[in-house]
């Protein structure tokens, strides 16, 4: 009986008051987090008072931004920035989910991790280098080849030829609707690869075993199989997108203004909470930029939250 | 020329190495294997196997942990095919045609044999589309043919009273037992010609088991099945032949009760007594 030590008999290192202590500090630290969002929210809340007590609910749907009347609308930069989202979406997810599934189900086992590195590393840029290479390369190119040819073919279609209205400017919501796809991608690509490779083996070799091809595999059980974990990493992208400013900011033209056009200049929150609070002057336009802030806070802590809630049911489905 | 002589002219025609202990009756090959070998890289899990597996007979591959005797199910189905750095020399004769000639198109080959897991693996779909999935793969039916189509496969894998009122319900719904006779019923909904079961009963209650073990006795009067087990009892209920393996080696092949009451070889006797494995 020598190796049995009695819990009572031993002894705390840090005595009596050792794990209370602990507990009561990492509390604390996680307190903190709280606290800051908390505080975060309060701040806005505040700041965005004087300019939602005076232009009420409408605030949302006024289109207007005059500084020099003091007249501000949210809807502007709420349609660039849902407007540049979307775009963003469409080009990201068909791409990342071929990335995904070439690097999960086809990719000889050598280049899998070479290519997943690299798509990682596109979230490694920072978005200033995003933003000068929109609009020193890439804005100059769309305006050179791909938008007179989208404005000759779909322009010229009716309906849908609003939204490809106008002069190519190079700069504008496709612009950076583009840029954004591509700086969403790394992680929309990184979260479906992950939960595609959740998929247990035995359940893929089912599929092939009665004879189906990669595609029908694919699409008919491993999509079905990790649904809501790609909703919920499609979400994560569209949590990014929403907010990202610096890259926007470059290529957006930064004009306050809702046009059916997608190659027009707009603005997002972002975007316009960069350019303007330097020059805000007089309360009014200032608290309407934390105004926006606040928005913006709110869809995105919209979007997070959902991303959360289909991830954690995922899980819960993995775990039965 | 009777059968039992154009067997044997066949039988003589063949290289030695393949066990074919059938002797006494008159059997179909449905496969034959020869001189089979298989590695993981550079690993050789399977060395020189061959043997013949027979029509409308249930073969049980039985062998400590490690042995091969799933992957040689695997091979037969080439499955393996998913993964790279497997691969496989010599033989597998499906009616005379080899399957491994990297020209067989895998997708007709794995409807011919089909095969059904240790564990349950309903597909994220109902009930109803779980047996339909396979069966659109390869004809294009009308609803009514469908649903048809579909009872047959769950009346076979006796397990359409328990779910016909049920048939949208997910797959993931049903018991372990009813998930797994759904995965037999989905294999045999493509109409196969051979069917391997790898383990099928290994996660699942006794009284599950013997709904297994009745199935795969039903079964057989259509398919050639081969069966492999952990389970010795299990292989001598439910086999007419046992193919017994050690460290990728066919050490004995023969009717299950020799197997059982007069094995040939002292490795296999251990075996089946309990004293390794």
């Amino acid at each position: 009986m020598t190796a049995a030590i009695l819990p009572a008999l031993r002894k705390p290192r840090l005595g009596r008051f050792g794990d209370p202590a602990f507990r009561a500090l990492t509390s604390a630290f996680a307190l903190l987090v709280l606290v800051i969002l908390g505080g975060i929210v309060a701040a806005l809340a505040r700041g965005a008072l004087p300019a939602l007590a005076k232009f009420g609910l409408p605030f949302l749907a006024s289109a207007a931004w005059n500084p020099v009347k003091e007249n501000f609308g949210a809807a502007a930069p709420i349609y660039g920035t849902l407007v540049t989202s979307a775009i963003a979406m469409l080009v990201a997810i068909p791409l990342a989910f071929g990335i995904a599934l070439f690097i999960t189900e086809l990719c000889p086992a050598w280049l899998k991790r070479p290519l997943g590195t690299m798509i990682e590393l596109l979230a490694a840029i920072p978005s200033i280098i995003y933003g000068i290479w929109g609009l020193f390369v890439f804005a100059p190119f769309l305006q050179a080849h791909l938008e007179p040819a989208i404005i000759a073919s779909l322009g010229a279609l009716p309906g849908i030829g609003a939204l490809f209205a106008g002069p190519p400017l190079g700069i504008g919501l496709l612009t950076a609707g583009l840029i954004l796809a591509i700086m969403v991608l790394p992680f929309i690509t990184a979260v479906m690869r992950d939960v595609f490779a959740t998929v247990p083996a035995i359940l893929r070799e089912s599929a092939y075993g009665i004879g189906a091809t990669t595609f029908e595999v694919v699409w008919r059980v491993v999509l079905p199989y990790t649904r809501t974990g790609v909703l919920g990493g499609i979400m994560l992208g569209l949590g990014r997108a929403l907010g990202e400013t610096m890259a926007v900011t470059f290529v957006i033209g930064n004009a306050h203004r809702i046009q059916a056009s997608l190659l027009q200049p707009g603005t997002t929150i972002s975007a316009a909470l960069a350019n303007e609070f330097t020059e805000a002057v007089g309360d009014i336009y200032t608290s309407s930029l934390i105004a926006l802030g606040l928005i913006l806070f709110i869809i995105t802590a919209i979007v997070l939250a959902l991303a959360k809630l289909m991830l954690i049911r995922l899980e819960a489905r993995a775990g039965a | 020329m009777n059968a039992e002589t154009s067997l044997a002219a066949a039988r003589a025609a063949l290289p030695p190495r393949v066990a074919r202990p059938g002797a006494r009756r008159v059997l179909e090959e449905k496969i034959v294997i020869r001189d089979l070998s298989f590695y993981y890289r550079d690993f050789a899990a399977l060395k020189r196997i061959g043997l013949a597996l027979y029509d409308k007979q249930v073969t049980a591959f039985i062998g400590p942990s490690g042995c091969g005797k799933s992957t040689l199910l695997r091979t037969m189905n080439r499955i393996y095919d998913l993964y790279p750095g497997q691969r496989a020399t010599g033989e597998i004769l499906l009616d005379g045609e080899n399957i491994l000639d990297p020209r067989q198109d895998l997708n007709l080959l794995r409807a011919k044999v089909g095969m059904v897991f240790q564990k349950p693996t309903p597909f994220p779909m109902s009930i109803f589309d779980n047996i339909a999935f396979g069966i659109r793969l390869y004809e294009r039916l009308g609803t009514g043919e469908l649903a048809d189509r579909v009872e047959e496969a769950l009346r076979r894998a006796a397990l359409w009273d328990e779910v016909k009122d049920k048939l949208r319900q997910s797959g993931l719904s049903l018991s372990g037992g009813q998930q797994q006779r759904l995965c037999i019923a989905r294999a045999i909904a493509v109409k196969p010609e051979v069917l391997l079961l790898d383990e099928p009963a290994s996660a699942l209650d006794p009284i599950s088991t013997q709904r297994i073990e009745e199935l795969i006795a039903e079964l057989k009067s259509d398919y050639c099945i081969a069966i492999v087990t952990h389970n010795m009892q299990q292989a001598a209920r439910s086999s007419d032949f046992t193919a017994f393996m050690y460290l990728g080696e066919l050490v004995e092949f023969d009717e299950t009760e020799a197997i059982f009451t007069k094995p040939r070889e002292k490795r296999t006797e251990d075996y089946i007594t309990g004293r390794f494995g």
